[in-house]
């Protein structure tokens, strides 16, 4: 049998199919990243507690913004085109305790310094807790499934602690790891009228200043900062890498070190 | 004595556009890389504002985690129609109610996917597109609303501003 030769076929109109493939994504998307500050609005409350815990004014970093996009930060006034101002306010307002144990600014956050054995014995102490719940007859004391939770979760979180304090004293070579006071935390305050545009200045101002404190701290640690992590962790969350968890953990020590409390009041006028 | 040659009826020769596939194809996957599938068409005028440290929405779109609400004043249309001029934008709708109707909405959404496929409620964002000039008190009221549905997670959006200019705040 005669071999025949497959005949070619025609590439001229792939050039003409590739430019309308390349004309509908130009028309259909844009190039425009969509960003945004993630904020959490704190849960639901089913049974109000009758008093509200006392939080000491030292703790408080209250930012207001009025109607006219005049920042107030604690006692000071800041003028909309200052913003940059509230940077170094909020940095001072985390470090100025940070190192010292005596002859401490009375009027900013206290700092606990932890051990590993500190957490260790509370996480000990959990554990009798939790044995003494367990003991106790579920028919005399009807809340007591509540108190094993709670225990329990106690007993999670301290032991993410123990954890977070090795990797602290590993990388630091400290055996001491600074903790803001838990309470401590920055309230931002507006008004009704308070513009969209004055309001995410003041998040960005207090993003980037937290930021900076953990991008700082973070390099010092692990020579890598804060926000690169994230942005790696974000990206490849879902992912089963190693790298994915390690900097999850690396990324939990920062932020125990370095919190962002942020609590947004809602308007009253 | 011509120092040129005189055209002798020689055709210019042609150009190979085999590459040229090549080419557009290279175009075509640069913009598919680089770009991401518009929203929806905005039925509201959004001049956004400006800040820095933004977190990229994108790996949230891509698990079609965010909704994103639109607040501004409408492009078509008397803005007194709406509550101080402010509309708000639900998908393709400017609904009458502004923004009472957001917990409904989401409600709405969040049944009309069958549950494996929807992260869990807490997980969802709600991102708020509002023009710069968009009072508070409105997406107050919608955190209120979204906080007493359980759907904690919320976005403020807004546009990287990079490290000069300012935040355009309104000075009054």
């Amino acid at each position: 049998m005669a071999k025949r030769e497959a005949p070619e076929i025609n590439a001229g109109s792939m050039a003409d199919i590739a430019f309308l493939l390349l004309i509908f994504f130009l028309v259909t998307t844009t190039m425009d990243k969509d960003t945004a500050y993630l904020r959490m609005i704190p849960k639901k409350v089913e049974i109000p507690p009758e008093k509200q815990p006392e939080v000491e004014k030292k703790n408080i970093y209250k930012i207001a913004i009025n109607n006219k996009q005049v920042i107030q930060a604690r006692d000071s006034i800041i003028r909309p085109e200052d913003i940059s101002e509230l940077n170094s306010r909020i940095k001072h307002f985390y470090l100025v305790n940070r190192d010292r144990k005596t002859n401490r600014e009375l009027n900013y956050p206290y700092y606990a310094f932890g051990t590993k054995d500190m957490y260790q014995q509370k996480l000990n102490e959990a554990y009798i807790r939790l044995d003494n719940y367990e003991r106790q007859d579920a028919a005399k004391n009807p809340n007591i499934d509540k108190y094993i939770e709670q225990t329990l979760n106690e007993i999670a979180e301290w032991r993410k602690k123990l954890e977070i304090i090795k990797m602290y004293s590993q990388y630091s070579g400290k055996t001491e790891m600074p903790e803001i006071a838990l309470q401590a935390h920055i309230r931002l305050e507006s008004f009704i009228d308070t513009d969209y545009s004055a309001y995410v200045a003041v998040q960005s101002e207090v993003e980037k200043a937290v930021t900076q404190l953990r991008d700082n701290e973070s390099s010092e640690l692990f020579g890598i900062t804060y926000s690169a992590m994230r942005t790696y962790w974000q990206q490849n969350m879902l992912e089963d890498k190693p790298r994915v968890s390690e900097y999850r953990e690396k990324m939990d020590l920062i932020e125990l070190l370095f919190p962002l409390r942020l609590i947004e009041v809602k308007p009253k006028r | 004595m011509s120092k040129f040659k005189k055209d002798d009826g020689k055709k210019a020769p042609g150009i190979n556009t085999s590459s040229l596939p090549d080419i557009v194809f290279m175009l075509l996957f640069f913009f598919m890389v680089a770009t991401t599938t518009k929203e929806i068409d905005p039925l509201v005028k959004i001049t956004p504002a400006q800040g820095s440290g933004l977190t990229d929405l994108t790996p949230f779109k891509q698990r079609s985690e965010v909704d994103f609400v639109y607040l501004g004043a409408p492009i078509k249309g008397d803005a007194s129609l709406f509550d101080k001029g402010i509309a708000v934008q639900y998908d393709g709708i400017l609904h009458k109610d502004g923004i009472k109707y957001i917990g409904k909405w989401k409600l709405d959404k969040l049944a009309a996917k069958p549950a494996e496929f929807t992260a869990p409620r807490e997980e969802i964002i709600t991102c708020f597109k509002a023009d710069e000039l968009v009072p508070m008190g409105i997406i107050f009221e919608a955190r209120e609303i979204l906080g007493d549905l359980n759907f904690n997670k919320i976005g403020y959006a807004a546009q990287e501003k990079g490290n000069v200019g300012g935040y355009n705040i309104r000075v009054q």
